[in-house]
This record gives structure tokens, sequence and C-alpha cells, in this order.
């Protein structure tokens, strides 16, 4: 069950792109906890999108790790695990911040999300028998990921990181559509782009494309809970993100296949 | 690592009893913390809830890519989608109950998990004996133990199997039972606890999205424990279940106090 199965030689090692996927992701979480906390407005909510992708970034190259020993699962059972034990860390993070102050929600969430995974690894590496020797490294990072990903999706959605501004967002039942659109986010990128001519560039900028996409639904939620400026400026970004990465995306496609043809409808076939 | 070591990994069956007890062990700890926090019957709770799922996952038959293309017997996707589609089906019925008491509300999500994955059960099949013309055909047994129809005959050279056979299709809704009753009984307990310290409405959400994450992580550890594929109740991978179950316990006691722990603390 443990073959390891190389996944785009070369490119970046994983080392690397987490390390630049967390700082992307707090130093934007904490952008935005400035402007909530510190300038006393909500228009840097859309920050939170960009430490939702910056964490999904980190979470596709580990995700291509794990998978690339069999998991025997499939990829998209990495990304629920991922989400569904990121969102205990997430939730006592905030719960945790509201006792003492919300500049330590970031930290708090990734350090409990990171210890959840450690244990979920160990349980599925020993108790399971799986045996993979990434296993535990993998899932504490994808539980950091998922926790991220969904605290950042939550700030596109009300603006800032507190507890009591939060309530709306479980509510009304936005955090089971920030789950959902952050795990496809998470699950989809390397599920269609793996196999023998998969790219690391190539994956990425879908990452990046599936990011933004899950954040243009969560600007336009975001009208409920933050001012009418802040929610604009959310979605004018998240759509410009998207259609200039599905651009990129499609560009490093036509480079990586083997032959392209622009289908054409019908159309002249009817008219005659 | 190298074919050789791969193959003995793939003799992931075994029980080991090492980790098992530390598994054990770790897990009463946390219960016990949660007792000495005061929700240690609500912790108790959610682990038999988990338990139920790890259990009732083994029963659905998965079938994986190879079934889709007829060449083994099973639901063609994967193990973390049907049981969390099955499981959600049967926590959303029960959770549609809850007003009516704990009774009605696990027996909602239990025929609500089951119904859902009967009715799975019969549309796969009609897909593949009408539209693929394939009947349904064990690969592990040589007579399902129900009917006694006997099975070789109908299965084709080089494939493990075809179809779900009625072993199969009674264990998807023995599967689906369990499951939405682990799930709704989880999502019951969160409700009660968090209910009596926020708004109603805050409580239905927060207790909701929980009982989803709980219910994925303990269903995909449960895949991890199938590996891959598995006919239902009568194929050999079934035995696992011991594993699962004590995986379960350990990470829903974790999740749980967690979860428990945002209003101990609030």
């Amino acid at each position: 069950m443990s073959v390891k199965v190389e996944a785009s030689h070369g490119g970046i090692p994983h080392g690397k792109i987490a390390a630049a996927g967390i700082i992307i992701a707090l130093v934007s979480l904490y952008i935005a906890v400035i402007g909530h906390e510190v300038l006393g407005f909500d228009y840097f909510a859309f920050f939170g999108g960009i430490a939702a992708i910056g964490a999904l970034i980190w979470g596709n190259s580990a995700i291509k790790r794990l998978c690339s020993y069999g998991i025997g699962a499939g990829v998209p059972s990495a990304g629920m695990l991922a989400f569904g034990s990121g969102l205990f860390g997430m939730f006592l993070g905030i719960a945790i911040g509201a006792m003492t102050s919300v500049w330590i929600i970031p930290v708090a969430v990734l350090v409990i999300a990171l210890i959840t995974g450690v244990i979920l690894g160990w349980i599925a590496n020993t108790v399971l028998n799986m045996k993979i020797p990434v296993m535990i490294q993998s899932l504490a990072e994808l539980a950091a990921v998922g926790a991220l990903t969904t605290l950042g999706l939550r700030t596109v959605a009300i603006g800032g990181l507190e507890l009591e501004a939060g309530f709306v967002f479980v509510a009304v039942g936005f955090i089971a559509v920030a789950f959902m659109l952050g795990a496809i986010a998470l699950q989809h990128p390397f599920n269609a782009c793996l196999g023998p001519g998969e790219t690391q560039d190539r994956t990425n900028m879908l990452v990046i494309e599936c990011g933004f996409l899950s954040m243009i639904i969560m600007a336009v939620i975001s009208f409920v809970a933050v001012s009418a400026v802040a929610g604009w400026i959310s979605l004018i970004i998240a759509i410009i993100g998207w259609a200039v990465s599905y651009k990129k995306y499609i560009a490093l496609s036509k480079r990586d296949a083997a032959a392209w043809l622009d289908a054409k409808p019908f159309v002249d076939a009817e008219e005659e | 690592m190298s074919a050789i070591a791969a193959k003995a990994g793939a003799d992931a069956g075994a029980f080991q009893p090492v980790p098992s007890i530390i598994a054990l062990v770790l897990a009463i700890i946390v219960i016990a913390v949660g007792f000495v926090l005061g929700v240690g019957q609500t912790l108790c709770l959610i682990v038999l809830g988990a338990a139920l799922i790890a259990f009732g996952v083994h029963f659905v038959p998965v079938g994986g890519a190879p079934a889709a293309m007829g060449q083994a017997p099973g639901i063609a996707t994967g193990v973390p989608m049907l049981a969390a589609g099955a499981g959600l089906a049967g926590l959303f019925g029960g959770a549609w109950a809850a007003e009516l008491g704990l009774a009605v509300a696990l027996a909602g999500g239990a025929i609500g998990g089951a119904l859902m994955m009967a009715i799975t059960c019969l549309m796969v099949n009609m897909s593949y004996v009408f539209g693929m013309g394939i009947p349904p055909a064990s690969g592990k047994i040589e007579k399902d133990p129900l009917t006694g129809y006997t099975q070789p005959e109908f299965k084709s050279q080089g494939t493990e199997g075809h179809g779900l056979p009625f072993i199969s299709y009674v264990g998807g809704v023995i599967g689906g039972l369990l499951g939405g009753l682990g799930g709704t009984l989880i999502y019951l307990e969160l409700l009660a606890f968090y209910e009596a310290v926020m708004p109603a409405a805050d409580a239905v959400g927060l207790a909701g999205i929980l009982a989803v994450a709980m219910f994925l992580v303990i269903a995909v550890l449960a895949a991890y424990n199938i590996t891959g594929t598995i006919e239902g109740p009568h194929d050999p991978k079934f035995k696992r279940f011991p594993r699962a179950i004590i995986a379960a316990i350990l990470a829903s006691a974790l999740c749980g106090i967690l979860a428990l722990l945002l209003m101990v603390l609030a």
C-alpha cells in the first residue's frame, strides 16, 4: 500500500511551498486583523481570501505528497479529513481568542489544528497500520490547512476574526458553505491534474483559481455581514483574481497538452 | 519504499495490539478529563456514536473506479463519499426530528441513512443490470449467505465480480442505518450541550457543522482502514472493523473534547 509514486519531478520542494503558504496565510490574516482592530474598518476582509489561497497552496502540496503513496481511499478523502479535523481547531482557536485577545486567533488556530492532525496521523499510521512515512506530518499539515482556509473564508464573509461577529456565520449556515467550498478547492486541483504529465505550476495555478472561485461565493455571502464597500472590494478582487488565474491555467494547460483542439459548436452546419 | 515492503504492507489486515492499547488508554484519559470538566456523559455518547459510524462504514459496499467499469462489485465511488452521503442524510433526518425526543430522532436518523443507502443501492443495481447489462455477482463468496444463490457462474472472467449481490445490498442498508444512528447521536448530544449556553439558532448551526466534521473524520479513518474497496459484511476485509472502532474511539474523544471545550472555556 505504500509504494511511492513520484508526482511532478523537480519543481519547488514541499518545505518551501509550505513555508510560503503559512507566511501568506498568517500575514494576510493579521492584515485583516489590523484593518478591523487598529484602523476600524472591514475593507480588508478580502485578505481572508488571500489567506485561504495561501493555505490551499500549502495544502495542495501536502496532499500531493501524501497521495503519492496511494492511500487507497482517493484524493477527496484527504480534503474531507483536512476540513473535518481543522474545524475543531478553528472554533477552539476563536473561543480562546475571545477570552484573551483577537491577535492570537491565527496562531492559536494553527497550533491546535496541528496538534489534532498529529494525533489523527498517529492513529492512521499505527492503529490502522497504514505505515506511510509522511502520514503524521501530512495529516497535521492538512488539518492546519483546513482550519486556516475556513478561518480565511470566514474572514471574507464577516470582515473580522472575532467570536461575536461570527455568530451570524454559524447560525445562518455560512459555515457549511465555507466548509464545502474550501474542501473542494483543496481536493480538486490535484485530483484533476494528477497523472504522468502533472506539472507543479499548472496544479498550483488551478489551486489559485479554485481559491478565488470559492472567494467569489464568500464575497457574495459577505454582503449580509460586512459594509457594502467591503463586500464590493472582496467581490471585485475575487472576480479579477479568478479571471486572471483561469486564463493563466488555460495557457498552462495548452502548454502541457500534447495537442489542443478548440472545438467549435455546430452552428455552421445548422444554418446550411 | 521498495515493492517488497509494499507487499508486506498489503497485509494491512493485522490487528495492532500495542498501538490499540495505547490508543484506548489515551481515549480513557481524554474521557476522564471530560468527566473532570463535567462533560463526561456527553463525551461518552459522542464516542459511542463515532464507534457506530466506524462499524457502519464497513458494511457499505464500496467499489471505487473498478466498479464503475463493471470489474468489481459495489457502488462506484469512494468510501468517504458514500459514508458521508448515507450518514449526512441520516443526520439531517434525525436533526429534523430533534424536537420530538431522543428516541424518535435517533430512529429518524437511522431510517434516513438506511433509506438513502437503499435507494442508492437499488438505482446502482438498476444501472448495472439494465444499463451495463451485467448480472450482480460476488467474487469473494461461492453462495450468497442470505439467499443461497450461487455466484461464480455469473461472474465474468477476469473480473472480481460485478453489480450488487443481495448481501451487499443488505450490507449497504445496515451501514446506512448504523451511520445515520451514530451521526444523529453525535448531533443530538452536541445540540443539547450547546443549547444550554447559547441561542437556539447558533446551537443548531454549531452542533450541525461539528457533527458533520466529526462524521467525516471518522468515515475517512474507517476508509483508510478498508484501504479502497469492500463488498460488504461477507468480505474478508470486514474483519478489520475492530481497528477502525478503536481509531474512532480515540479520534472522536479528541474531537469531542475540543468541541465541548469551546463552551467550557467560554
